[in-house]
Formats: C-alpha cells, sequence, structure tokens
C-alpha cells in the first residue's frame, strides 16, 4: 500500500500538468472548429469530391467537419495520442525508475515481494491514466457541448473514451513491459516511445495507401478509430479482443520477467 | 582537455546520432513511396478543381502547380520528419546538464580542470555536431529519393530550403532543451520532458493557427516555415527567421548565464 501511494505522489505533478496539457488541447481545438465554422459551407461540398488519400493529406479523413462531433473526431486521434504517450512513458519509468534512481536496493530490502511492488506500481499508474482519462473526457464533455448547437454527443465521447483507454491500457503494458524485460531499463521508454510513433507512423501510411489495409492489426491507431466507432459504430469486437489479449500477455511478462531480472544495483 | 569533452560527448552521441538519421530517412522514404499511388489518386480530383473558381481554391490554400507535385507531397510528410527531428533535437538539448546530475557524475566533470563555460560550449558543440551530421544524411538521402520517384522534374533549390526546415527547427528545440536542462536540472526522464514538450507545440501549431493569424503562428516553431510561401517565393520568411536566430542566440546565452552561476548538487 505504500508503494502505491508513494507512486501516486511522485507522479502526482506530472500527472497534473499532462492534465492541463490536454485540457489546452481540447480547448484550442474546438476554438479553431469555431473560427472554422463561420467561414462557410462550400468546403463539405469541395471535401465530398476529395479522394481517400488528398483528404489524409489534408489531415482532415472522413469526417464531417461542419458539424462539433465531426470536428472532434479529428481532433481525437491527437487526444490519442498524447494519452498514449503519457500511459507509455508511464509505464515504463514506473518501473525503470528504481534502477535509474538506484534505489532498487532501498526497495527491496523492505518486507516486499517482487511481485508485491510490481502490482502496487502498475496499479498507481492504472489510478493515473484513469484520471487523465476522465480529464479528457469531462474536457471533450463541456467544451463539444459548448460548441454543438444542441447536438447530443455525450455517447459518442464516451464511446471514444472507452476506446483511449483500452489503449492507455495497452500502452502502459508496452512500457512496462519493456522495462521488465530489457537489461537496460533506462532504454525502455525510449524503445516503447519508438514503438508508439511507428505504429502512429503506420497508422497514417495506411490512410495513404488503401493497398496496404491489412496492416491495421499491427498498429492501435486503427483499433478504434473515431470515423468507425462514433455515430453509431460502436467498439468491434475483434480489436476489443486483439487489445484484451495483448494487455493480457503484456501483464504477464511484466510479473514474470521482472521476478527474475537480475536487478543493476 | 576541453578536446576530451567534446569527443567523449560525440562518443556518447554516436549511437543514438546513427539512430535517428536512419529513422529520419525510413520516415521520409515510407511517404515518399506512397508518392506513386498518390499521383495516381488524385489525377482526376485535380482535374476538377481546375474546375473551381481560382478564389475558392485560394481560401483553402492550395496551389495547383505545388499541392500535387513531388515538392507538395513532399511536405505532407516533412512534417512528420520534423516532427522526430525535434523531438531529437530536444532530447539532446534536454539531456546536455541533466544527464551529469541523473547520473551524479556532475561533480566528477566540475572538479576537472575546465571552466563551466568549456564544458557548456564542448557540449553545445556536440550536440550541434551529431545535429548537422543527421541534416547532411538525411538532405542527401531526401533527394535521391526524391529522383527515385518523381514523375516530373522539380525544383531542386526549393527541396533543398524545404529539407532544411528541419535544421531549422532543430536548432530552435536544441536552444528550447538547454534552456530546460539549466533551469530544471533534476530531470529523471528526459525523453518524457522532450517528448511531451515537442508534442505540445506540434498540437499547438496545429490548432492555434489558422490561415491570416499571423500572430499566432509566432506561438509554434512548428509554424514558422510555412511550405507553401517557401514553394511559392524560393525563400523564408524573414520576420520568423528573425525570430527564430534570436530566440536560439537567446537561449544559449541565456543558459550560459545561468548555468555559470548554478549551484551543482553533489552526490
Amino acid at each position: 500500500m505504500n508503494i502505491f501511494l508513494k507512486e501516486l505522489k511522485s507522479h502526482r505533478k506530472s500527472l497534473i500538468f499532462w492534465s492541463i496539457g490536454i485540457f489546452l488541447m481540447v480547448t484550442s481545438g474546438m476554438v479553431k472548429y469555431e473560427s472554422l465554422s463561420s467561414s462557410g459551407q462550400p468546403m463539405n461540398e469541395m471535401l465530398a469530391g476529395m479522394p481517400k488519400s488528398l483528404l489524409a493529406v489534408l489531415g482532415i479523413g472522413e469526417f464531417d467537419i461542419s458539424t462539433a462531433s465531426g470536428y472532434y473526431g479529428l481532433l481525437y486521434i491527437y487526444l490519442l495520442l498524447m494519452a498514449t504517450i503519457h500511459s507509455a512513458m508511464l509505464g515504463a519509468t514506473i518501473i525503470a525508475k528504481e534502477e535509474r534512481d538506484k534505489t532498487t536496493e532501498f526497495l527491496f530490502v523492505k518486507p516486499v515481494s517482487r511481485n508485491g511492488a510490481i502490482l502496487a506500481k502498475l496499479a498507481a499508474a492504472f489510478v493515473n491514466i484513469l484520471i487523465l482519462n476522465i480529464v479528457t473526457f469531462v474536457s471533450s464533455l463541456v467544451l463539444v457541448g459548448k460548441y454543438s448547437n444542441g447536438e447530443v454527443v455525450t455517447g459518442d465521447i464516451a464511446i471514444t473514451m472507452a476506446g483511449m483507454f483500452i489503449l492507455q491500457l495497452l500502452f502502459m503494458v508496452i512500457g512496462s513491459s519493456l522495462a521488465a524485460v530489457k537489461r537496460k531499463s533506462k532504454t525502455a521508454a525510449s524503445f516503447a516511445a519508438v514503438i508508439l510513433l511507428l505504429t502512429y507512423l503506420i497508422s497514417v501510411v495506411i490512410d495513404l495507401n488503401e493497398g496496404i489495409e491489412g496492416l491495421k492489426y499491427l498498429t492501435p491507431f486503427k483499433y478504434f478509430e473515431a470515423k468507425n466507432i462514433m455515430f453509431g459504430g460502436g467498439l468491434e469486437f475483434i480489436y476489443v479482443l486483439l487489445s484484451g489479449g495483448w494487455i493480457a500477455v503484456l501483464t504477464a511478462v511484466t510479473f514474470i520477467f521482472y521476478k527474475k531480472r537480475d536487478l543493476n544495483v | 582537455m576541453r578536446m576530451n569533452i567534446l569527443l567523449h560527448e560525440l562518443r556518447a552521441y554516436r549511437k543514438s546520432t546513427i539512430i535517428w538519421t536512419i529513422s529520419l530517412i525510413m520516415v521520409a522514404a515510407l511517404f515518399m513511396s506512397f508518392y506513386p499511388s498518390f499521383t495516381k489518386d488524385t489525377e482526376e480530383f485535380r482535374k476538377l478543381l481546375e474546375g473551381y473558381p481560382a478564389a475558392l481554391r485560394e481560401a483553402f490554400g492550395i496551389n495547383l502547380d505545388n499541392f500535387f507535385s513531388i515538392l507538395g507531397f513532399y511536405c505532407y510528410g516533412l512534417s512528420f520528419v520534423t516532427l522526430c527531428g525535434a523531438i531529437q533535437a530536444m532530447n539532446l538539448g534536454t539531456g546536455i546538464i541533466s544527464k551529469e546530475v541523473r547520473e551524479k557524475t556532475a561533480d566528477f566533470l566540475l572538479t576537472k580542470p575546465v571552466t563551466r563555460a568549456a564544458i557548456l560550449t564542448n557540449k553545445l558543440l556536440a550536440a550541434f555536431i551529431s545535429i548537422i551530421v543527421t541534416n547532411i544524411f538525411y538532405i542527401t538521402a531526401a533527394i535521391l529519393l526524391a529522383y527515385q520517384v518523381a514523375t516530373e522534374n522539380f525544383d531542386v533549390g526549393i527541396f533543398l530550403l524545404l529539407s532544411l526546415t528541419v535544421l531549422f527547427i532543430q536548432l530552435i528545440f536544441l536552444g528550447l532543451g538547454i534552456i530546460v536542462s539549466v533551469i530544471f536540472q533534476k530531470i529523471k526522464s528526459v525523453l518524457t520532458v522532450s517528448l511531451a514538450t515537442v508534442f505540445a507545440f506540434y498540437f499547438l501549431g496545429m490548432f492555434s493557427s489558422t490561415s491570416g493569424d499571423e500572430a499566432k503562428r509566432y506561438l509554434s516553431p512548428f509554424k514558422y516555415f510555412d511550405t507553401a510561401y517557401i514553394m511559392e517565393h524560393s525563400n523564408y520568411e524573414t520576420p520568423f527567421l528573425i525570430t527564430s536566430a534570436l530566440f536560439i542566440i537567446l537561449a544559449i546565452g541565456i543558459s550560459y548565464f545561468i548555468y555559470g552561476k548554478k549551484d551543482i548538487h553533489t552526490v
């Protein structure tokens, strides 16, 4: 319990910064929507004729950006990126920091098993990403609601946040498993960032070229795309199963490998 | 002794420089490889666009000659290259001082017969060299790639100008990183700080600026070099060049000042 509380406390400041960041992100996005929506209609007509790859290049995708919820769908991928960066870094550092700060010995001379320590740390990370998710949810709800002119957005936003939470969990355990497996755990955060940026890039190029659509199972950023899950689409079972499976496997990897780990002191 | 620090830093950066250079080239290659299918996709749309009144196209900021050319398409990929490059530079900058504190080697270094200014100079120089090397390899590779996929002739001069924006933005983030590094010396995780900062500016640039709103462009370095402007005028926008230069000089100057006086905690 002490480790859990200690971890919560040591990540409090960064969590506050991330929450402010994500709030500002939603705000600036919706402010931009307001200036865009007042600029008039011929836009949609023109967008309708564009091929998919061009829309991707323009950064619009397949949304009706004349509505607040459509614009939010556009914004969602960036919220997702932010939240996953946060959770990947958190997952990696929360495990790796004992070795980095040379406090491993201090921790493990206490009457606590490695499993117990990891459990407490992952629980603390879990609480952190949950809070960030809730902050995002509430800011989106309030700000999108403000510009939506009565359009009901709660359900759509809730479903995107559910998707985001699954991906946050996924990237958290990607980070933590890397920190547990890699011999130099200091590099786990960089490695997790590489995985994140790479999978994001893959998702971007899939939009550019329909021929490589099959790669979509490789990149979590394609699992819960706003355009598929919003507007009544819902989370696809196959992707929920896939990410659930990955989360379970990587959590197990974290525990098993950390237990056997030759700790650098 | 002075040389030693420089060489040591360069050696420490060698592996990461190689990895970053390869990644930047890979990102560019990834996007370039889709150019042929993109041209095919857009052929029809291009004809459609030509039917639109020029004023409407103008409002979109779509310049037909540029937009569908290899240069226009390169700009799209370039925004991701720039993002990665900014992370590299910010990492270098943020790590410069904080790594000595984090790895508890600051007092080891400072007991050597070198001034703090000399230490900072050498470290900066090493980071600078690492960035320059990355850019030389990146630009060479990018030009070769462009020649491979281009369907028609393009202006190499403009291509160079576009590619050089990566270097400028990297220098800005290097400066920003150093400032952060000397002010908050107890940075535990360099990558977290640099990723968060770089992405914050990236998003800020994306969502704060609407076309015509010049003042807000100063907020994010990612908006200092407007690719459409570069393609049209084959030049950079002077006010933003000056801002960048001023920022870099100020950042480095302030860093020397702060680092010269700062208390360094021993282990």
